[in-house]
């Protein structure tokens, strides 16, 4: 969405075309050309700023007390909550039937925001404004960004969306980078005509997905329906389902291995990867993404992880291609001929010698993703799809306003945080595009 | 040329295939059953009887009597007949006991024996007497149909065991609700598990629903919304309307204001005013249309926050009736359409004036700019006769790009403002699962994207030589 489709051409067309480089101090270039940008570097402190509240969330906003002294015993309950959520703690009797803040605490250090993003002020229901009046103990227990219908705090709810904004960023771009470098680089590594491996592995490898599939999805299919009627269940039957894939995937290859020595099994086949790959990455990007997302999380179980995990699988195409380029370029170079010269496998000259030398365009396609995943599921809460209706997110509080008007503040707040967000990853983008190729710069 | 035209249309087909089975496939994973919906829909409560027979009609005139697809690859255990199974939520009970046990044959005598139990429950005399023992029966028997838990069933059979037993009037039901208990024993004891573990293939032909739906896509033909029965083609145009209207005029205004805007910052770059623009042309684009949307729906559409606010209606096309003169209802709809045109042509605007800032800045920097500017020629006649004609057709390509853009993009306006568009038809169908619905909207989808893109790059090569299509070596 942000990285139109010419400029993603462009930037394209500058990794395949820049020249080889003698010097190995290119990283220190990328970096000093980086730091040489301003809005840049000011868009990275604010994104290392926004990383710190995702990161403590939990003790810059929890109804619980950071440390509280009880009847001569000190606690530190924002810690044990992390144990209880565990299973492995338990919470005294004491604070299951009274609210937290009905304690007398000898002694207690409240966070920041001395409320947590579910918790409810009953006093204060009902859309109470920041500047409003507000029934609270002192101003300690003011509710700085107002409250919601159900009396949650604004701000609570700001900085818990922050973890969830920033979590689904990296995870989703996560899982599209990796898609994206995996069949990227093998595209680029092997071309059109480089791939190539025994007949009789190409066969036994279509007939290993085949049973592998089966054995792991058909085969299993009421188990994994089981475990997802159950709910905890279906993460470990997926995996296990995904290990006898994998399992087969490996057995496959193995036998291969061993009868590839047979005559007329061991012919070598071609296989066009980078065709396959490129005619892959259109038919992903002529699918409407948006609409995608919508009906598939729309089937989903409501929940933050699947949304994460859709946006990632849809998502990968440009990484693809950014490291297809890189790749293209990187194989012909000398080290990589020395590296064949040598005898080392392709496995190896691909993850040891090329990747990590073509990581750096990945790095801008990963800073426009994480703007666009934020962008989508801030949209996908704000239409109320596919994010359980007790999540507190930013789009779900932007999404609040519209039910009731005069709540200004939750028309303003939630929405200047996914715009400062998504503007700064912009800029980071850009300014890593234009450190990448100077000649870019407009 | 000629032969990347072939090329593109070449992957056409499969793109659209692919895109379609992810549709159909996304259906027929969804929850819960088209037909029930629309049987109660129709006849409200009636008779068993009738009711039964609404489903079959109903299931057979969406095709959902049919096998899914051309095959399936599945356990040696399912028969290739289950499809014959015509209520869903018994098929996916049955294919349950399969997977639990594996014997087709026995699995069937037990569905059988427990159907006919069901038809006499519900053929049995009515008598005030007995009427509430016979429908605890028919429940337990509902039960059965729809359970694969070993517990449950036995839960239910002894319960109509005892029942049966117990009433002399129902009496007459005991060879069968015997038969059953002693069918559902044979399909425990007689399991063959490990059929479940054979792979089989099995062939339906082209009579599947598959076949069937995108035959019918490709004539025309899309189907009927489950919601309301009314055709999808008809329900798609009313909405196709409103959003095309949305997104010429939000286009046109777009390339109107953006053409000038970026030429004139080009033209004076790095001065104070490129500056300014360019910024706040980076912070428009960089703002989600969807909370300006909410903005200006919170502080401009009534008088909450000051009466001299309440400029614009807060939602919907146009509260005149259709008698109204045209030119008073074209106004009151362009009153209405302000605000969503407004948002979303803001993006594209900062969009197109940023790409065209940049193509006048490769022009200008070249070498026909400086002998013009050395000929003497006026500043005027340079930048738009020579540079700016060649700088505007990258411009226009885009068009190609943004349209289908705008079309997806216009969702979030179309659900703030209530505007009965593609993008809110979309959303609502896909919220009530309205499938047929949401199949073609992202088969239309998908082909304007991709007409989209391949227009694209043709202009694109047409007006730049210097861009080849050809295999790169």
């Amino acid at each position: 969405m942000f990285l139109g489709k010419k400029k993603a051409q462009q930037i394209e067309n500058a990794i395949q075309n820049t020249p080889p480089r003698s010097d190995q101090s290119y990283w220190a270039n990328v970096k000093r050309q980086f730091y040489k940008n301003r809005l840049a570097v000011w868009s990275l402190r604010i994104f290392y700023a926004i990383l710190f509240i995702a990161v403590f969330a939990d003790f810059l906003s929890n109804e619980r007390p950071l440390v509280c002294k009880l009847d001569g015993k000190v606690m530190f309950p924002v810690l044990k909550q992390y144990s209880v959520s565990l299973g492995i703690g338990q919470w005294e009797q004491q604070f299951v039937t009274k609210r937290w803040n009905e304690h007398d605490y000898q002694f207690v250090i409240w966070p920041t925001i001395p409320y947590s993003s579910t918790s409810i002020d009953k006093l204060n229901r009902s859309f109470v404004g920041p500047f409003d009046e507000q029934r609270v103990k002192s101003l300690r227990w003011k509710h700085l960004l107002g409250t919601d219908e159900l009396g949650r705090d604004v701000a609570a709810g700001m900085i818990h969306g922050t973890r969830i904004a920033i979590s689904v960023g990296i995870i989703a771009m996560s899982i599209s980078s990796l898609i994206g470098i995996f069949l990227g680089s093998i595209a680029g590594y092997f071309g059109d005509n480089r791939l190539q491996m025994s007949r009789i592995r190409l066969i036994l490898n279509l007939i290993g997905i085949v049973l592998g599939v089966f054995y792991a999805f058909i085969a299993r299919g009421y188990a994994l329906g089981e475990g997802a009627a159950e709910g905890g269940g279906f993460m470990m039957q997926l995996l296990l389902s995904f290990g006898i894939l994998f399992g087969m995937m490996i057995l496959v290859n193995l036998l291969a291995s061993g009868l590839k020595r047979l005559p007329g099994l061991g012919k070598r086949v071609n296989i066009a990867a980078d065709l396959l790959v490129m005619r892959l990455i259109e038919v992903f990007n002529s699918i409407p993404g948006l609409l995608l997302i919508l009906s598939i999380v729309a089937l989903t179980k409501p929940s933050i992880v699947n949304v994460m995990i859709i946006i990632g699988f849809i998502s990968w195409t440009s990484i693809a291609r950014f490291i297809r380029a890189e790749l293209l370029r990187i194989r012909n170079l000398e080290y990589i001929e020395a590296a064949q010269a040598m005898g080392f496998s392709e496995a190896r000259i691909i993850f040891r010698h090329a990747i990590p030398n073509a990581l750096t365009p990945v790095l801008i396609t990963i800073a426009f993703g994480i703007a666009s995943a934020i962008l989508t599921e801030a949209f996908l809460s704000f239409l109320g799809i596919g994010v359980a209706a007790e999540e507190v997110t930013w789009g779900s509080l932007l999404n609040l306003a519209r039910s009731n008007f005069p709540a200004w503040w939750l028309a303003i707040f939630p929405g200047t945080a996914i715009f400062i967000t998504v503007t700064i990853f912009n800029l980071i983008g850009e300014g890593l595009t234009d450190a990448l190729d100077p000649r870019l710069k407009q | 040329m000629f032969k990347y035209i072939v090329q593109r249309l070449i992957i056409f087909l499969p793109t659209l295939l692919a895109v379609s089975l992810v549709a159909f496939s996304l259906s027929k994973l969804a929850p819960g059953d088209p037909v029930e919906l629309l049987v109660k829909g129709q006849s409200g409560e009636s008779g068993q009887k009738a009711s039964v027979q609404a489903y079959e009609e109903v299931s057979r005139r969406l095709g959902l009597d049919l096998p899914v697809f051309y095959g399936a690859l599945t356990t040696s255990a399912f028969p290739d007949t289950l499809h014959l199974v015509i209520k869903k939520s018994e098929r996916e009970s049955l294919s349950n006991l399969i997977s639990q046990y594996g014997n087709w044959p026995q699995i069937s005598d037990y569905y059988l024996s427990l159907k006919s139990l069901e038809r006499e429950v519900a053929y049995f005399p009515v008598d005030t007497a007995i009427s509430l023992m016979r429908n605890t029966i028919s429940r337990h028997v509902k039960d059965l149909l729809i359970n694969n838990k070993d517990s449950r069933i036995a839960f239910a059979l002894s319960e109509i065991k005892t029942i049966v037993s117990d009433s002399s009037s129902l009496n007459t039901l005991q060879p069968l609700a015997t038969q059953v208990a002693d069918n559902y024993a044979k399909v425990k004891s007689e399991a063959t598990v490990f059929k479940n573990y054979i792979p089989s293939l099995n062939w339906y032909g082209f009579k599947n629903q598959y076949h069937h739906w995108i035959t019918n896509f490709f004539k025309g033909d899309f189907g009927f919304s489950y919601l309301d029965s009314r055709p999808v083609g008809g329900k798609m145009w009313d909405a196709l309307r409103w959003t095309l209207i949305i997104n010429f005029i939000s286009i046109i205004l777009a390339y109107l204001i953006a053409i000038p805007i970026g030429v004139s910052t080009a033209v004076k770059k790095d001065g104070l005013y490129d500056r300014v623009v360019t910024t706040v042309l980076f912070i428009l684009y960089s703002l989600p249309s969807f909370w300006i949307g909410t903005l200006l729906i919170v502080f401009f559409t009534t008088s909450e926050y000051s009466p001299w606010l309440n400029w614009f209606p807060t939602g919907g096309v146009t509260d005149l009736p259709s008698s109204t003169p045209f030119f008073t209802r074209a106004i009151d709809i362009m009153h209405h359409l302000a605000l969503p045109i407004f948002c979303v042509t803001y993006g594209s605007f900062a969009f197109i004036s940023r790409q065209m800032r940049g193509g006048m800045l490769t022009v200008i920097r070249q070498d026909y700019i400086r002998t013009a500017k050395a000929k003497g020629l006026e500043e005027k006649s340079i930048v738009w006769k020579h540079a700016f004609r060649n700088s505007l057709f990258p411009i226009i390509t885009l068009f190609a790009y943004i349209f289908p853009a705008a079309i997806a993009g216009a969702v979030t306006i179309e659900v703030i403002y209530s505007i009965p568009g593609m993008g809110k038809l979309a959303v609502d169908s896909i919220v009530a699962r309205d499938w047929p619905v949401v199949f073609t909207i992202l088969m239309f989808a998908a082909i304007l994207t991709m007409i989209g893109n391949l227009v694209a790059d043709l202009l694109y090569a047409l007006a730049d030589p210097r861009v080849s299509y050809g295999n790169k070596k």
